[in-house]
């Protein structure tokens, strides 16, 4: 950042203030072309903890309806008081709640004044509106106010609005701790206008993101003159006041559909440049072109400033920081299309502002701890997931109160992708006291599809995965449907595709839908296009739906066939019976020539199940794999459209074993270990399992032992 | 006579003692067993003829996904199998302590079940009282004076401006716990030595009378407690190095076997040390 010269910072100082106001005569914002255009000019009170902002916003009314309203989202208010529904709902929760803030730290945004651009005021007809059920009548995250006049299909109405707002200490994402802030979802914010519909302005609520329209911001951020910033867009001005010891900050970006910001006097600013000839080499161009059946000139990926805010205590971790970024940058590029904007801001969280693991447009927060084991990918887990939100919920913007899955879900899924090209497997993190155990102690490693589906497969009796982010059971039902059952029925339907279709309906669904706001009708309308089938079964099964998938083998025989059987038989026209006396002496005189083992034929029946409620469709059979001892297979199908069925093999070898799914398509099945069956015991694994949960029994009696 | 003379004495006199560590081996294996039979049972049910089976010899959270959702239903049983067995076992251990001690201090006699099992119900309901007793010290420990220890480092950490004060309070704390709790074992430990050695039945008076043996000596008998702590510590550290070098197939599964009876029996072999060490420095002191 290259500041201003003094005299000329404070000249341009005076004239944001003078414009501020004298009633936002901005002309060439408010001839912009955007049909959402925001300035707002905020000043930070670092003693009062306090914002104090103006703001002008442009709406154009692009539907054919006439509009007589707008509902704006008052996000702040969530932290007010205990009649907010973020906090009703806290209180209902029954397995992530609890979160409580503490006395004197609420936060609240007024708007103070509110008016066309002409004058007239709309104050009078405020009032908050809290429709979601169940009702919450307290709460005032969702503010309505009526035009004087409808706005009329292709009009433009031009709001001014003056607000301001109490931080709160650290709660949901936002808040601040001493000096450092981290300020997010802090002004009045349009819901989204939809045809027919009217305004989609839902509150605020525990287990939900966002929800905003496309808009070109400006916005001016005033902070003491020691406080470093980072915001999402680009950094455009710096102009200080040295008087008042304050600088003043512009950024702006087009085309996003939010802006946050932090600022604090402890963060290190670092920046690097994303050069994409260095990152991307001409065969790993040459190899994502040829799968996504593109060239490679189509597929070429832009530089990137990458900004890094971090705190001093995490220093060392910053090369770290960008190597994670610099992977999330690549790989979502290569694969879903090219990151758009010019800049990307990496925020290492403000210590105790609540706000770590986070996205926003062209911004994001990370969370690191200052202790950390190489062995578990963190920080650059959260790093590549929060980057991967600007594809996902940044350019992909879905309904995140309505469908998270579709950015929670499919970013999950990019994310374990990411990080098993760019990181391989990781441990998980076990920290005591502070202290990676991971130091210690050589944890497995393990990729994010297997533990995405441990969670999967033990959620699916709560909720379908298409549900609206508030009536979830709880937000433990809510994180693992929206997360990692969305992400391992992609990573199931990436099986069931092939990894060349889904990574087609990864970049077509990603490309389509920039800058709009996709529904799940939408990524099933892609998938069903490029898999060149109708998929919707497969979303209606698994998306929609509480059905559990479960196939097996309900049981394998292997007997040979017998040569004799009893009963009356027609011998040379005659009636013959064949007793089992017959039998067992025709038997036993073939025991005494020697025996041919070519003509010994068994057979083999395999009982498949369907334990679960969910099916395939017929035209998606299941395979069923069938192993002999003499080294041969057979490989057939079942439609899975039944409780069970029945497979006969007649053949000269005794099964092995039997497998259903050999491939492991389904990964969603959520009984994997009775897709097959075979008649070798598997004895030294569950021995060996078995001998490990004695280790800790017996440790476990010792201690408890040795405590009285 | 010097700790560190008094740590070789402990050393060898628990040495000696070894065939206590065969029952009290016997005890735990047996404990264990009865626990984890029933889920062997279950877990071979299921996974004995599947190809899952064989994965279950390294963790993979594909067959842990699979095991949480077939015994979701069974967890709370699972925590029933592991608490009441758990507390039977404690009771147990009461009854064992009484047996070990017994035999300590009967220095020249060789060691029997008859013998054993005798000292065993001789300060059985002794050891129960100086057990309930010591309930009172961890609670006072954990309940009041951990409370009294947190207040300067809640204090210091209320307005920490970064991670390294949190992770210094939380280990300072977490150290001074352990090593509050340590004087609390060790001055039970005591009281069920004098009460074997004085032949004495009264508990609360034994009490009273460690507390004031302890109280000229305390920086005496404490350092040799925590130096069998740090022995315990650092033979775990040697074990746990040399577990991690079991290779995998039938062969290691035979020494993985031996390796965690080698640990368990270690760690009662460390137990009869803490005793023996104490029972000497106590007749060193006292007699």
């Amino acid at each position: 950042m290259k500041r201003s010269k003094p005299a000329f910072r404070s000249l341009l100082l005076c004239f944001l203030i003078l414009t501020w106001t004298t009633g936002f005569s901005l002309p060439a914002f408010a001839q912009g072309t955007a049909p959402l255009r925001y300035e707002i000019w905020v000043e930070l009170d670092n003693v009062q903890k306090m914002l104090r902002g103006k703001e002008e916003i442009v709406w154009t009314n692009a539907s054919k309806d006439v509009v007589p309203d707008m509902y704006l989202h008052l996000y702040y208010n969530a932290f007010k008081n205990e009649k907010s529904t973020v906090s009703r709902e806290n209180k209902e929760e029954t397995m992530f709640g609890g979160d409580r803030i503490e006395d004197g730290q609420w936060g609240w945004i007024d708007i103070t004044s509110i008016q066309l651009a002409d004058g007239r005021d709309l104050k009078p007809t405020m009032e908050f509106v809290a429709k979601d059920e169940p009702l919450h009548p307290g709460d005032q995250t969702v503010v309505r106010v009526v035009f004087p006049e409808p706005v009329k299909p292709a009009e433009s109405v031009h709001l001014m609005l003056e607000f301001q707002s109490k931080i709160p200490r650290g709660a949901m994402r936002t808040g601040y701790y001493q000096n450092s802030y981290f300020i997010a979802q802090w002004f009045p914010k349009p819901g989204v206008y939809e045809e027919g519909k009217g305004w989609n302005c839902h509150e605020y609520h525990l287990s939900s993101e966002f929800f905003a329209d496309f808009a070109d911001f400006k916005v001016h951020i005033t902070v003491p003159e020691n406080f470093v910033v980072g915001a999402s867009g680009k950094q455009v001005q710096a102009v200080s006041d040295d008087a008042q010891k304050k600088v003043s900050y512009t950024y702006a970006q087009s085309q996003i559909h939010d802006f946050a910001w932090t600022a604090s006097p402890n963060f290190i600013k670092i920046e690097r440049d994303f050069v994409a000839d260095q990152e991307v080499t001409p065969q790993e161009y040459a190899e994502v072109a040829g799968k996504l059946g593109m060239s490679v000139e189509e597929i070429k990926l832009p530089d990137v400033k990458m900004i890094l805010l971090i705190q001093r205590q995490h220093k060392n971790q910053s090369e770290y920081h960008f190597k994670a970024l610099r992977a999330a940058i690549k790989y979502y590029g290569l694969w879903y299309g090219p990151y758009p904007y010019e800049t990307v801001t990496m925020v290492d969280p403000p210590f105790r502002t609540g706000s770590g693991g986070m996205e926003y447009p062209t911004l994001f927060t990370a969370g690191t701890r200052v202790l950390r084991s190489g062995d578990v990918l963190s920080p650059a887990g959260v790093i590549v997931h929060e980057f991967g939100h600007g594809y996902w919920y940044g350019l992909s913007a879905n309904n995140e109160f309505e469908e998270a899955w579709l950015d929670e879900g499919i970013n999950t899924y990019s994310t374990g992708k990411v990080l098993a090209k760019a990181f391989g497997p990781g441990a998980m993190a076990f920290v005591f006291k502070g202290i990676p155990l991971n130091w210690f102690i050589p944890f497995p490693k393990f990729y994010d599809y297997e533990t995405d589906r441990a969670a999967a497969i033990n959620i699916v009796a709560y909720d379908p995965i298409v549900t609206r982010s508030w009536e979830f059971y709880n937000r433990g039902s809510y994180s693992a449907n929206v997360y990692m059952r969305a992400a391992t029925c992609l990573d199931t339907l990436e099986r069931f595709v092939g990894d060349e279709t889904m990574a087609k309906i990864m970049r077509t669904f990603q490309m389509r839908f920039r800058y709009k706001h996709p529904t799940t009708r939408d990524f099933i309308g892609v998938a069903s296009e490029i898999a060149g089938k109708d998929m919707t079964w497969f979303f209606e099964e698994l998306f929609y739906t509480t059905l559990n998938f479960d196939y097996g083998i309900g049981s394998l025989t292997s007997v040979e066939k017998p040569k004799y059987v009893r009963g009356i038989f027609e011998v040379d026209g005659k009636k013959e019976e064949m007793t089992g006396r017959k039998i067992r002496e025709l038997e036993a005189k073939e025991k005494e020539g020697k025996p041919d083992p070519q003509k010994a034929v068994y057979l083999t029946t395999v009982i498949l199940r369907r334990f679960g409620e969910a099916r395939v469709r017929p035209d998606a059979p299941l395979k069923v794999k069938v192993v002999f001892e003499d080294g041969t297979e057979e490989v057939r199908t079942w439609d899975g459209q039944e409780r069970w069925a029945r497979m006969a093999f007649e053949k000269p070898a005794k099964a092995r074993s039997a497998q259903i799914d050999p491939d492991t398509v389904w990964l969603i099945d959520s009984n994997l270990a009775n897709n097959s069956y075979q008649f070798k015991k598997a004895r030294a694994g569950i021995f060996r399992f078995t001998a490990k949960v004695l280790f800790l029994v017996q440790n476990y009696l010792q201690s408890l032992g040795g405590l009285i | 006579m010097s700790i560190l003379k008094l740590f070789g004495k402990g050393f060898q006199t628990a040495s000696k003692k070894s065939r206590l560590l065969v029952y009290l081996w016997l005890v735990n294996i047996l404990f264990a067993l009865i626990i984890i039979v029933p889920f062997y049972f279950l877990v071979q049910g299921d996974f004995e003829n599947s190809f899952s089976g064989e994965s279950l010899s390294t963790f993979s959270p594909l067959w842990l996904g699979d095991i949480i959702y077939k015994y979701q239903n069974v967890f709370p049983a699972v925590v029933g199998g592991l608490l009441i067995p758990g507390l039977l076992f404690v009771l147990l251990y009461v009854f064992l302590n009484g047996g070990i001690i017994g035999r300590i201090a009967a220095a020249e006699e060789k060691i029997n079940l008859a013998g054993f099992f005798s000292d065993c119900g001789k300060y059985f309901w002794r050891f129960v009282r100086v057990s309930l007793m010591s309930l009172v010290g961890y609670v006072v420990v954990l309940g009041i004076l951990m409370k009294i220890v947190s207040i300067p480092f809640e204090a210091w950490i209320k307005n920490a401006s970064g991670d390294w004060s949190n992770i210094i309070a939380q280990n300072l704390k977490f150290l001074i716990t352990i090593l509050l709790l340590s004087v609390v074992q060790m001055f039970f430990d005591y009281v069920r030595i004098s009460l074997v050695l004085e032949a004495s039945t009264k508990t609360l008076r034994a009490s009273s009378s460690t507390l004031s043996f302890l109280a000229g000596r305390f920086f005496k008998a404490w350092p040799l407690y925590l130096l069998v702590d740090v022995f315990l510590a650092a033979g775990s550290i040697l074990l746990w190095v040399l577990g991690n070098q079991i290779p995998k197939g039938i062969g290691g599964l035979v020494v993985l076997f031996f390796w965690i009876q080698i640990v368990i029996v270690f760690r009662l072999w460390v137990k009869l040390v803490f005793f023996t060490t104490e029972y000497h420095f106590y007749r060193a002191h006292k007699f």
